[in-house]
């Protein structure tokens, strides 16, 4: 089979999810050699995107005219495109506060020369291209990246269960923060994967991995009021990786 | 005839940068060194939110150095609360820290630095060229990795360290682990150092820089409180404002900084020639260099890292033994009373010199904050070289050129995400 080339591209971002891959310190000599890497500009002296590319892989929210160059260059010339991590997914970090006004946050930390700015709220991939598979998680884990290579040497996506932090943790027989030490954790409103890291050091699940399908976000909700958290601090809290949580899921 | 030559975007660096070089003749007239990624605000996502959020929020602002963002935010976050924290988990940050500098020297001097030795495009090239190389590189950072892994958690943006203390300390089988992990790679490290020995920086001299470090106290060479410039004056951290000055950026979304109204350069090199403690081992291997290193332009900043590869396996060794040998027990993090307050910190990451200031209110909640980073401190002198090494190469080709000026700029190892976010609320 003729090797899959593929690109590996940052938008508005840390290069965490670039990073993954290059922590597969084990894997990666044999990667180099499975795929062509045409385009990765964090680690190859190549400034073009040519395509075609079988395989892109995008880090990063959309928040610049360039970053929207860069993705629409690489949709163009990619069979499948794949948002990787949770701000080319969901919007991430940079997103948590897409309902204040962009200008204001900027004028916070440019002052007068924030007029010249050129960005707007980042979003995630999908807002504006097609996205054919999404690897979440701030970082990705590495396991669910080797996967998803792995899988495209045979010219598939992996299945990645659905469901929810808590699965795994209660599987690792931690101690429930959420119920039994009462702190603030997202294990029930957020996607598995990560085999519980956090709680299972005893820090509460931040929500790093994003919403998992059918979060029972008004319980959740209902219960953190219950245990005396503000609403400010539970909404503070929730929206640090996604920011369009449905609170009253009224719709 | 006038023209423009433009590199965009810089390769084998993190983050996006630019170099725009204006020619009159074929005299270099202007270079431009710019950093076009995309803002996002940190200080403003930080206001607002409680000390308790800020490390975890803050740690995003960069993958390669998450690790030393959040323990630069715990520091300035328990000065500003008044928080002690107890001999344990002091231990715990710093070897997490060396993990940090591991894996990210590494990641720099194996997978961004080592193509242009052997003359390749990136890791393919070197997985044909120099296979033994790469493996070792990697090896070491996987090394730095697993310290980061077994203490923190996670590879990146690790969770276990929070204010006050941290999550649950590293079990025996873990620092046993570690251990060995690390006394295996120790032998490597000192070959790093005689590989990246063997590779000199050709061409003229550039100007020696002005170096700028935390002025280290105690055994670990990484923290400190006050930042030295080499003459015998320090001064202490929070007075940060008086030395470093903010410039606006004429183009590219970051803000220089001018330190005494000169470029100054901070990093492995300026750590060495401003005295750091060293390991034996470490020594060693910068009494070999001495002559390499000393006053040296950034170009020995490779070597300088490999030196300090050394340094953090061995210190990191030294800390797991100490570990090993007190047996602690879980401490639980007693409740922390929030009040108002400032916090300044410094520590010294990979790159060099990272200041974190923070306000709180008496909720604690965060109302102000500031980050300087190292790639910030050190743009000024990036182009103060890009100019010189222009001038010292007139006539040149644009693919000699390039080349040449992406080699300057990766010696620096600069870190772009995090160098778009500085600035004062």
């Amino acid at each position: 089979m003729k090797k899959p080339a593929i690109a590996i591209a940052g938008l508005t971002a840390c290069s965490g999810c670039q990073l993954t891959l290059l922590n597969c310190e084990e894997e990666l000599p044999e990667i180099a050699q499975r795929f062509i890497i045409d385009y990765f500009p964090l680690g190859l002296t190549e400034r073009a995107i040519t395509g075609p590319i079988d395989v892109a892989f995008v880090e990063g929210a959309v928040s610049t005219p360039s970053d929207l160059e860069i993705l629409m260059k690489l949709r163009n010339c990619s069979r499948s495109l794949v948002a990787l991590g949770t701000c080319a997914l969901w919007g991430g970090i940079a997103a948590m506060k897409n309902q204040e006004s962009r200008k204001d946050l900027a004028k916070t930390v440019y002052g007068f020369a924030a007029d010249d700015l050129k960005s707007f709220n980042p979003q995630p991939l999908h807002r504006f291209v097609k996205v054919d598979f999404a690897i979440t998680g701030c970082p990705p884990e590495k396991g669910e990246l080797l996967t998803t290579l792995a899988a495209l040497l045979r010219g598939t996506f992996p299945v990645f269960p659905r469901y929810p932090v808590c699965s795994e943790c209660r599987s690792r027989e931690n101690l429930c923060l959420l119920i039994e030490r009462d702190k603030m954790c997202l294990g029930p409103l957020v996607q598995a994967g990560c085999n519980a890291r956090c709680p299972a050091v005893g820090i509460g699940c931040e929500g790093c991995r994003g919403p998992v399908t059918e979060a029972n976000v008004a319980a959740e909700m209902e219960l953190l009021l219950k245990k005396g958290f503000s609403r400010d601090e539970i909404v503070s809290r929730m929206q640090r990786f996604y920011p369009e949580w449905d609170y009253e899921q009224s719709s | 005839m006038n023209r423009v030559l433009e590199i965009r975007p810089l390769t084998r660096v993190e983050g996006h940068g630019r170099i725009e070089v204006r020619f009159a003749g074929t005299k270099a007239e202007m270079v431009s060194l710019s950093f076009f990624e995309a803002p996002r605000f940190f200080e403003a996502l930080l206001k607002g939110k409680s000390y308790e959020e800020v490390p975890e929020i803050i740690c995003r602002i960069c993958s390669l150095c998450s690790t030393v963002h959040r323990i630069c935010s715990l520091f300035a976050i328990e000065k500003a609360l008044d928080i002690r924290v107890s001999e344990q988990v002091g231990l715990y940050r710093e070897l997490i820290l060396h993990g940090g500098h591991i894996q990210s020297h590494a990641l720099h001097l194996f997978c961004l630095v080592l193509p242009d030795c052997f003359a390749v495009d990136g890791i393919s090239g070197l997985a044909d060229k120099a296979p033994q190389e790469l493996k070792r590189g990697l090896h070491i950072k996987a090394a730095g990795n697993l310290i980061q892994e077994i203490v923190g958690g996670r590879t990146i943006h690790p969770v276990t360290l929070v204010p006050g203390g941290m999550g649950k300390p590293v079990s025996r089988e873990g620092l046993l682990k570690l251990k060995e992990t690390l006394q295996g790679v120790l032998p490597e490290t000192r070959r790093a150092f005689e590989l990246f020995r063997s590779f000199l920086p050709n061409g003229e001299k550039l100007d020696t820089p002005r170096y700028l470090s935390v002025h280290p106290e105690g055994a670990s060479p990484f923290f400190g409180d006050s930042l030295t410039m080499g003459n015998a004056e320090t001064i202490p951290v929070e007075l940060y404002t008086n030395l470093l000055r903010e410039k606006m950026p004429e183009t590219g979304n970051a803000k220089a900084v001018l330190v005494n109204e000169e470029p100054a350069t901070v990093g492995a090199l300026a750590r060495l020639n401003l005295g750091m403690n060293l390991t034996p081992m470490a020594a060693a291997a910068f009494e070999e260099c001495r002559m390499l290193v000393t006053d040296a332009d950034i170009r020995a900043n490779n070597l300088a890292q490999a030196v300090e590869l050394i340094l953090a396996v061995e210190r990191s060794l030294e800390i797991v033994d100490i570990l090993i040998e007190a047996d602690f027990s879980r401490e639980e993090t007693t409740g922390i009373v929030p009040k108002k307050g400032q916090g300044i910190a410094a520590v010294e990451a990979p790159r060099g010199v990272l200041i974190h200031n923070y306000s709180f209110d008496d909720r604690g909640i965060c109302r102000g904050a500031d980050i300087v980073t190292p790639t910030v401190i050190n743009q000024a002198a990036m182009e103060r070289d890009l100019i010189a090494l222009a001038t010292h190469m007139e006539g040149a080709d644009d693919e000699e050129l390039t080349g040449a000026f992406e080699r300057l700029v990766r010696a620096y190892d600069p870190c772009i995400s995090c160098a778009v976010h500085l600035l004062r609320i």
